[in-house]
Order: structure tokens, then sequence, then C-alpha cells
């Protein structure tokens, strides 16, 4: 194998942030990498949620095959919520097949940590430093210094200043540990995620370009492209390819849409009055959703408490999709497409994946959430996921592709190594 | 392949190390789990056909058994008359007078702080926390290793299996290891999770009660979890992720998530 590879996530960015910031020249170093290089828009998964996208970025599957639909799912019994982790992602990984010293920093969806040959940092969720660090001597070292796993995000709703000064300091930490991995570290792949980003966008997202804490985003972008731009030289001194690339993108929310509280106004859902989970599920319920909007059919024999019989699947999933594609706030369409699990899952778990997957129209931002009030509403969040413009960036390689996907990167990252 | 077929592969394996090493040589670690109750009920029917006793079993103390798990194994001794070793890393226990108190690196003997050196950990002391990194490597690896040494072991045979996790999917029936020099035999990879429920009410292999109650997998009492107040072959196996019971985690992933507007 000829090169090394250093691959940096950056959760949320899309695309287009980066050419705003870079013509208003927040990220003159991200300038000096692209000139050398190539910066192109990318979808992410559906769901376009991180651990879904993480997970098809380490394996180049898509969720059907590597079998990660969500942050969550529940118990077909119970109807408790269960979190699938680490240990439930059915492929290999890109790096295990090459046996080569990796270092895998802070991608989500990888707690626990596991040996492995090199490095393993745990992303999120991660709530045990104990348990999210590989070898031994990286948790220790991470311990010493202070590492912190995640932002404060519950700070950002209470107060914003507190948010943005853990933001800082959480992302010196990432910054310093980074630094530390990749001198004292043997490695041939090198992967660090920044997820500060993602914190920063769903909360204050409507500052990115103009706004109240505009000041903030310029701040942490320029400070991020430091960081980027140093080891982009690093990278290029050893001989290494330099991607970054982001899970997904982010825009503005105009509201949000709790599919769960739609469900019960259509009588397609009976939960109890007070209900913060799907436990209470009534027999005659006819769906409900899983973040952040699979929508899962009440079937006979797939569910303790299931209803809709086999026969009828097909119908009484048409009626549901009609729910979504009728639904209107303030006259706008809010649902720009309802895939059929068939459309879009292919693999073979593909069984586990939701009957109807639901894509907002930009601006509307649709969760599970159970115990709403009302179909719309807002709360502490300013930004959303988008399916489109997350971004791949690639220097000292040719990618001829255009449209690429995020499953699409691990085969870009192991050609371009491979290359003389 | 049907149930049967998937026994009668594993029992062929098994066969296979028998005529090659000789039970003399050979061990089974158990842990009072599912799976290697399992694998051992498939020796004992491999040696009962071949006309020979079981091999020594290996249980390892690793600082926090669970009573039920004590029991369930004194039980299968007495049911199978098994030769049971149970192995303990003295040194490293004997340093500590409860779960999370601080050990002396410098208080260890040479074994345990070359198994220190040796996992890259350089600090003075750690907290005895069963299942933690360091404590896994001092109170399992170490004592596995001292007890292949000592008797004589050439095939150490484990219970694990290819849907377990990724990483166990390129294991081998045979893998040959080093540190100490042994082969590593593991005839029951091809079952799945739901195979191993099949096999244990099919067959009426013992299974330990704390199944009953909720528990999906069991490890160290501090360090496992319910993962659901219902039976463990009762819940959702196939799509939902085993150990997930392990460790209180849990309750700080759902706070997490919803912190971000998730649930």
């Amino acid at each position: 194998m000829a090169k090394k590879a250093v691959i940096i996530g950056i959760d949320g960015v899309p695309c287009s942030l980066l050419k705003a910031y870079m013509d208003q020249r927040i990220m003159p170093g991200l300038r000096e990498i692209v000139a050398e290089g190539n910066l192109m828009p990318m979808r992410s998964t559906l769901p376009e949620v991180s651990s879904v996208a993480w997970t098809s970025f380490m394996t180049g599957e898509p969720p059907a095959e590597h079998s990660i639909f969500g942050f969550m799912e529940i118990d077909k019994n119970s109807y408790q919520y269960v979190f699938p982790n680490f240990t439930s992602i059915k492929s290999p990984l890109f790096w295990e097949g090459l046996n080569v010293p990796t270092i895998a920093f802070n991608i989500p969806q990888t707690y626990p940590a596991r040996p492995m040959n090199g490095v393993m940092v745990s992303g999120f969720v991660a709530p045990d430093l104990t348990k999210a660090a590989y070898p031994q001597r990286v948790y220790d070292y991470l311990k010493a210094m202070d590492y912190r796993l995640d932002v404060n995000s519950r700070l950002a709703a209470e107060d914003p200043d507190a948010f943005f000064k853990d933001l800082f300091q959480t992302f010196e930490k990432r910054t310093e540990a980074i630094r530390h991995l990749f001198t004292s570290e043997d490695w041939r792949i090198f992967i660090a995620v920044i997820t500060e980003t993602d914190r920063l966008h769903h909360f204050f997202f409507d500052s990115a370009f103009e706004g109240r804490y505009h000041e903030v985003f310029a701040d942490f972008y320029n400070r991020l492209d430091s960081l980027l731009r140093e080891l982009f030289l690093r990278s290029k001194k050893d001989g290494a390819v330099f991607f970054t690339c982001s899970d997904h993108g982010f825009t503005n929310i105009t509201t949000e849409v709790y599919v769960n509280r739609l469900l019960m106004e259509k009588g397609l859902l009976d939960l109890p009055s007070g209900a913060t989970n799907l436990t209470g599920i009534g027999a005659g319920s006819t769906a409900f959703c899983l973040d952040p909007s699979r929508v899962y059919m009440h079937l006979k024999g797939k569910y303790s408490r299931g209803s809709v019989s086999p026969e009828d699947y097909e119908k009484t999933r048409n009626q549901v999709k009609d729910v979504f594609e009728s639904l209107a706030y303030n006259g706008r369409k809010v649902v720009k497409k309802v895939f059929l699990k068939e459309e879009i899952f292919s693999g073979p778990y593909s069984q586990d994946a939701p009957d109807l997957y639901v894509m907002g129209e930009p601006g509307f931002d649709l969760k599970s959430s159970v115990g709403k009030n009302s179909v719309f509403g807002l709360s502490a969040f300013r930004g959303a996921h988008t399916y489109e413009d997350a971004h791949f960036l690639a220097s000292g390689c040719t990618i001829p592709e255009d449209n690429i996907s995020i499953e699409n990167v691990a085969g870009l990252v192991l050609r371009s190594i491979s290359e003389d | 392949m049907s149930i049967d077929e998937k026994v009668a592969k594993s029992i062929s394996v098994i066969r296979e190390a028998i005529e090659k090493t000789g039970v003399e040589n050979m061990s089974i670690a158990i842990t009072g789990g599912k799976d290697s109750t399992t694998n051992l009920w498939l020796f004992k029917n491999a040696c009962e056909e071949m006309g020979v006793r079981l091999p020594v079993c290996m249980f390892i103390d690793e600082g926090d058994v669970f009573d039920e798990i004590s029991e369930f194994v004194e039980h299968m001794k007495r049911l199978w008359s098994l030769k049971i070793e149970v192995i303990k890393n003295r040194d490293v226990s004997s340093k500590a007078g409860g779960i999370g108190d601080i050990v002396q690196v410098a208080s260890l003997n040479e074994t345990n702080k070359a198994a220190i050196a040796e996992m890259g950990f350089s600090g003075a002391d750690f907290e005895f926390i069963p299942d933690s990194t360091v404590c896994n490597h001092l109170m399992k690896t170490v004592p596995m290793r001292e007890f292949i040494v000592k008797n004589g072991i050439k095939v150490l045979s484990t219970a694990i299996r290819w849907d377990e996790q990724s990483a166990r999917k390129k294991e081998e029936y045979f893998s040959p290891r080093e540190n100490p020099e042994h082969t590593r035999l593991h005839p029951i990879l091809h079952f799945s999770e739901r195979d191993i429920w099949i096999a244990i009410f099919k067959y009426d292999i013992p299974y330990n009660k704390l199944y009953r109650t909720g528990y999906r997998s069991l490890g160290a009492r501090c360090a496992t979890g319910k993962a659901s107040d219902v039976p463990a072959w009762m819940q959702d196996l196939e799509h939902t992720p085993e150990r997930v019971g392990r460790g209180q985690d849990k309750e700080k992933v759902m706070e997490q998530l919803r912190t971000l507007g998730y649930m």
C-alpha cells in the first residue's frame, strides 16, 4: 500500500457553508486545501442522522447492510427503547480488512471501544470514558488531560454564553487530543471527527450567516480552519492523502413537525395521555414513528400488540402515506417525499427498516416526539439536518466521480491509498 | 441449516479436535452463561459418543461473580460430574477490598506488572472494576495464560459466535494463538443467539435463572444490567443488541439523546 490517509470528519457541516465561509475569508486555510483538491457536495444516508451516516462512512454500506437505522429502536414485545451501539454494527469497518494501524477518533456510533490494530476513542453516544478508549494508554492520556467526550448541550437553551464557552473548551480538548495522537501514535489511516459543529448548528444555525451569534460562528470556524490547515500541511509532509467530509448538511427551521402527534390526531396511533414513550401503545394503533421520521406499521405477529394484518399492509400503508403527503403548514406542503421501505432499503436487514420514511421540505424538521400537544411547534432548536449538501473534500488524489453519497467515501479512501 | 444440523456440525468439529489432541490436553472455558453451557453440552455429547471423559473445565473468577452464576456452576458440576478449575488472579484481587478500590501497580507480582506494561498502561495505580480494560486483562487473560502453561493445555475451547459482533466474523473453528502457544477451538461459531435458545429448549440444556428475569448477557455483576423484564429468549434477539444491558449506560444514553431533541 503506497500511502497514508487522513480523514477529518466535521459533523453536520454543509458544503454551501464552507463555500460561503471561504468567500467571506472566514476560512483561508480551507481555500488553500481546496486549491490543491476537490470540494463537492455529497448526499447523506436515509435516515440522515449521524449514527446511520457515520456507520455508512465506516462500513461503506447502506443501513440495510450494516443494520443501523437510527439512534434507537424499540423492543417488539415491551415497546421499550433500545439503543444500538458499536457491537450492533453488522458489517466490517473499511480499515479492518487492511489490518494496518488505524486511529479511529470520536467517530459517532463507536461506543464501547474495543481492541483493534491502532487506537479507538468512541464518539457519540459515549456515556463513560472508561469504556470509550483503546488501548489503556490512550484512556490514561485522555483522563489526565481532562478530555471531554461531548459539548454540554443542556447549556444551549439555558445560557448561550456558557454553552459557547463549553463549546470552545471541548473543541480545544478535541484538538489537543488529535494532535497528540497524530504525532505520538503509529498509523497508516488517521480518522478524527469533530462533533462540536453539529451541536452549534442544532441550537444556533440561524446565526450561521448573519444575526445575533454570527461572531461565534466566525470565531469557531476560524479556529477549525487553523486545525484543518495544520493537519493538511502535516499530511502533505507525510505523503498522506487528505480528506474532510460531513455526515449530513444543515438548514434553518421553519417549524418542527411532531410525527407521533400527527398520527394520534389522525386516529392512527393510540397512546395514553401523558405518555413519554411508546410502552403504552394501544393495540388498535396502526402506525408509530421513531426518530427522525421512520414510520412503522403496527403489524400483527411482528409486534406483541400489533393489529394490522398482513393482507391489509399495502392498503393501510398507503393510507398513512396519504396523511403525510396531504399535510400542509400555512398553506405550504410539508412533506417532500414519502419513501416506501422497498424503494430505499435493500439488504439483509431490510426487514428492520421502517415501512415508510418521510422526508420534509427544507425547513420542516420532522421528529418522532411523543407527548406533544400539537403537530407543529418550535423548541430550543434552530437548525435541522439535510440529506443533500453534506460535503466531501479530497486532496492529494483525483476523484473523478460526482454525485456521491457518504456510503462511497470508504471505497474512495481505499482506492486513493492503493494508487501509486 | 436446521438446529440438528448445526449441532451435528459442532460435534464434528469437537470430535476432530479430540481425535487430533486427546482430552487430557484440552480444556473447556465455562462462564455459567448460555453459550458456554451449550458448548459444554455439545462436548458432553461428543465425548459420550467417543467413550472418553470430558476435558477439564476452566472457570475464571473475574472478581465480581453473580451468586446465581456460582450456584449454577456448582449445580452443573454435580449434574454432569465436571472437573472444574476455578482460576483467579489473587495477586490482584487481594489488593482490593471492594469494587472500585485503588490497586497500586508496584504492589503486584512480576507477571502482573509485565501484563500491565504489555497493555501500554503507564499509570501507577488503577481502580479495581471488573470488566474494565485493565481488569479484564489482569483478571482474565493473565490467569488463563498461567492455566494453559501449568496444565500443558494444547486446545482451549470457548463459546464465541459469529453473530456477536462484526469483529468476530473472521474467527475460525480452529484458531492458533501465541503467548502461550495453543489452539482455540470455537465449535459454536455458526450458532446465532436465537439458535442457542432453540437448542436449550429443544435439548433441555440447563440455563441460569438470571436469563428468565430479563438478563440477556451475563458479565461481572457490577457491570451487568437487565436488558428488560422479560425472559431473555422472549426478547427481540434479532433486532436489538445482545450486550445492551451490560453496564449502566442506558439512562445516560437516553438523557444525551433527549438533549439533542430525540425521543
